[in-house]
């Protein structure tokens, strides 16, 4: 079952790569963040303690406290930040700054469409070497996480608008995400809770910095941002 | 003591948030510094009023860390010594001036946080909030060169710093059935870590925080950032952030050591180390910007700090020599040249001359920190340069010692270029007419962090006190 959500997620990236409009790469970010829920909920349904009646009662769930608690966690992490607030944001972000579309890439979209499929491939490819290092890993998540890591940071050099570059970069975090979920070992959970609330600010952070950038230059495209040179430099 | 100085910043942000009085702004920075210093020698001298505050599960003071928290410690209390004096000439609102307060705070507490960690997780957290809290204090002047410095800063680093979170994955799959990111167990379970997964960890966290580092070919967000922030920014940023970045590096090359799996290590930190002295030769020759040529320098001294790790033994204990002497030298060429902008308002050495004959203090500053950041004999560099040089001619190393002298002399010379032309020619006219107005405004906190500090340096390299060389020693241990 988790097979698909994980190969839904590698599709996600390739529609990403081969379409323009912000809003629907915005879309594809809560999409990501069900699919990661889903992927994660697939992998505590193997777990023996993974039942509805861990929620019976008061006793059931003192019992299961730690149990419970990683579940509101993962819920949190990604279907609340992944999922809602973050694509939010990005939405209002895109309001205020009128920019609807990231154009003139420097590959044509159909391009996109073959070089990220080709990326996915090889990822399946490299998950699948039969070295005896990759015995203890999952190679269906290794292999998308991989593809969704490379594929997210070509995007983000060959795209022209800043808000592109963070969607690039999102996405990455969630391949990292799933990446980090292809070993069957738990982070410490002040780990996790550091890592997601680095992810939320940096985004918070690079979301203020676009309106900044828009109120500044009138427009998002990266070019501007290419002042601060070492030889004819004005200051 | 920690659990004060981490503690410490929350509450003053707090305070100052309510109370909303101008002069707290200064104060608590200066409290705060005072509170980090008395921490840092109370552990040297194996002290502890609060014992039983001292432990915590994630953060403790040991051998491996306690020269990088001294040394940010003095940096801090040098860069809020000079603080005082430079918000005093800076004309901002009362509102822009707090935000400076509290991300100073954080920013500190950020890199304290980084340099105590005991856990590799918990470490990676506090780099990438260092980068996070110093974003804004990249952004202060609001120009449109800051934006994009700040821009740059955080999405380079936020990116290299996920690539070395994709390292701690990596590592983990090596570690096999353990489940720990604790330094100790991992040093413990080293020699059974599988050795494929361990390397390709490796090279992504040398990379990752590498970037934070500011090594080449990935230090591109590094000139910008340092030449745009604020003063007494830039110097917190060369002289202590980039050392905790390096903190992460050293923790993680100890299991590599422990491993086995060193000899690879040390070739990329060596290759890593040369491409960054050799960026900064290539860049600092015709440079046009003095707060970039000091940036690029720093470059050049992580790189140099790399070199000395990667060869090991007493280039290691050169590297940590190197390490204290760089900061507190180019924490002070840093302010000294926050001085030089207040005074000619610009950062183009073409337009800066005279510098002695106008502002006396401030000229003999920039010569004296130019001296030592060149590692010109009574400096503290000049002792690890030389140390550096021994352990590769010990090792055989002799064409590797020769371009690594003669990238340095390149590098001596295009800052002394620079440096001298500010100190003596002529200059722009109309710029030093307002220099000589310019003067009068600057506060006497602006010259003495700088003159402690190289005086330290000084004595330091011409007497290294037993008691400082011991603790020098026990960071390197086992390299």
């Amino acid at each position: 079952m988790e097979n698909i959500f994980i190969i839904l997620l590698g599709l996600s990236m390739i529609y990403i790569a081969s379409t323009s409009r912000l809003a629907a790469h915005v879309n594809m970010l809560i999409a990501q963040g069900w699919l990661l829920f889903f992927v994660c909920l697939s992998g505590f349904a193997k777990e023996p303690w993974f039942d509805i009646t861990i929620f019976k009662g008061f006793e059931s769930i003192i019992a299961n406290v730690t149990h419970i608690w990683g579940l509101l966690f993962v819920f949190f992490e990604t279907l609340v930040i992944k999922g809602y607030v973050i694509p939010w944001f990005l939405k209002k972000v895109i309001q205020k700054t009128h920019a609807h579309r990231d154009t003139d890439a420097n590959i044509p979209h159909f391009y996109c469409l073959v070089i990220s499929s080709i990326i996915l491939f090889a990822g399946f490819l490299a998950a699948n070497i039969a070295l005896p290092e990759f015995k203890m890993i999952n190679p269906m998540y290794f292999g998308v996480s991989l593809a969704m890591i490379i594929t997210s940071l070509w995007l983000i050099t060959i795209k022209h608008k800043v808000l592109s570059n963070v969607i690039g970069f999102i996405t990455m975090e969630n391949g990292i995400f799933l990446l980090s979920l292809s070993v069957a070992k738990e982070m410490p959970i002040i780990v996790n809770l550091g890592v997601l609330l680095d992810l939320f600010i940096a985004v918070f952070i690079l979301g203020m910095l676009i309106r900044e950038i828009d109120n500044e230059f009138h427009d998002m495209e990266v070019s501007h941002l290419s002042d601060l040179k070492d030889y004819e430099y004005n200051d | 003591m920690i659990n004060l100085i981490l503690l410490f910043p929350i509450l003053a942000c707090i305070i100052l948030k309510y109370s909303k009085k101008e002069f707290l702004n200064t104060w608590l920075i200066n409290i705060y510094a005072t509170l980090h210093v008395l921490t840092s020698v109370f552990a040297l001298l194996d002290l502890d009023f609060l014992p039983f505050w001292k432990s915590s599960a994630f953060f403790e003071i040991n051998n491996r860390n306690i020269v990088f928290l001294a040394v940010m410690s003095l940096v801090f209390l040098a860069v809020s010594i000079y603080n005082n004096g430079y918000l005093k000439s800076e004309i901002v609102s009362a509102k822009k001036l707090r935000h400076y307060t509290y991300m100073v705070m954080f920013f500190v507490l950020s890199m304290t946080g980084a340099v105590l960690s005991t856990n590799l997780g918990v470490s990676w957290v506090f780099i990438e909030a260092t980068t996070l809290a110093s974003a804004y204090l990249i952004y202060f002047h609001k120009t449109k060169h800051s934006i994009e410095a700040a821009w740059k800063y955080v999405f380079i680093c936020s990116i290299g710093i996920a690539l070395a979170f994709v390292g701690i994955i990596l590592l983990t799959f090596a570690t096999g059935n353990m489940n720990s990111l604790f330094f100790n167990d991992l040093y413990l379970n080293a020699s059974s870590f599988n050795p494929f997964w361990l390397k390709l960890s490796f090279v992504f966290i040398l990379f990752g925080i590498g970037t934070k580092m500011g090594l080449a070919p990935v230090h591109f967000w590094l000139p910008d950032a340092h030449a745009q922030a604020p003063s007494p920014i830039s110097a917190l940023l060369s002289a202590t952030l980039l050392n905790s970045a390096f903190l992460m590096i050293l923790n993680v090359f100890g299991i590599m050591t422990t491993a086995n799996c060193d000899e690879y290590a040390r070739l990329m930190m060596l290759v890593m180390g040369f491409l960054s002295i050799f960026v900064t030769a290539v860049f600092v020759y015709h440079i046009n910007n003095y707060k970039r040529m000091l940036a690029y320098s720093s470059v050049e001294n992580m790189g140099i700090l790399i070199i000395g790790i990667a060869l090991g033994g007493i280039g290691a204990v050169a590297s940590i020599i190197h390490l204290i002497g760089h900061s507190l030298i180019k924490a002070s060429f840093f302010l000294t040249a926050g001085n030089v902008l207040k005074i000619y308002s610009t950062k183009k050495i073409k337009s800066v001359g005279q510098l002695l004959k106008i502002d006396p203090k401030t000229g003999w500053l920039w010569l004296l920190s130019f001296l030592g950041i060149v590692a010109f004999p009574p400096s503290l560099l000049f002792l690890s340069e030389f140390l550096l040089v021994k352990t590769m001619f010990q090792q055989d190393r002799f064409i590797m010692s020769a371009v690594f002298l003669i990238l340095l002399t390149i590098i001596l010379y295009g800052m002394a270029k620079a440096v001298l032309k500010m100190s003596f020619s002529e200059g722009n006219e109309e710029k030093i007419a307002n220099a000589k107005l310019n003067v009068k405004t600057l506060d006497w906190t602006m010259y003495l962090p700088q003159i402690l500090m190289l005086t330290l340096v000084f004595i330091l390299g011409l007497y290294l006190p037993e008691y400082i060389s011991k603790f020098i020693s026990n960071t390197v241990v086992g390299f």
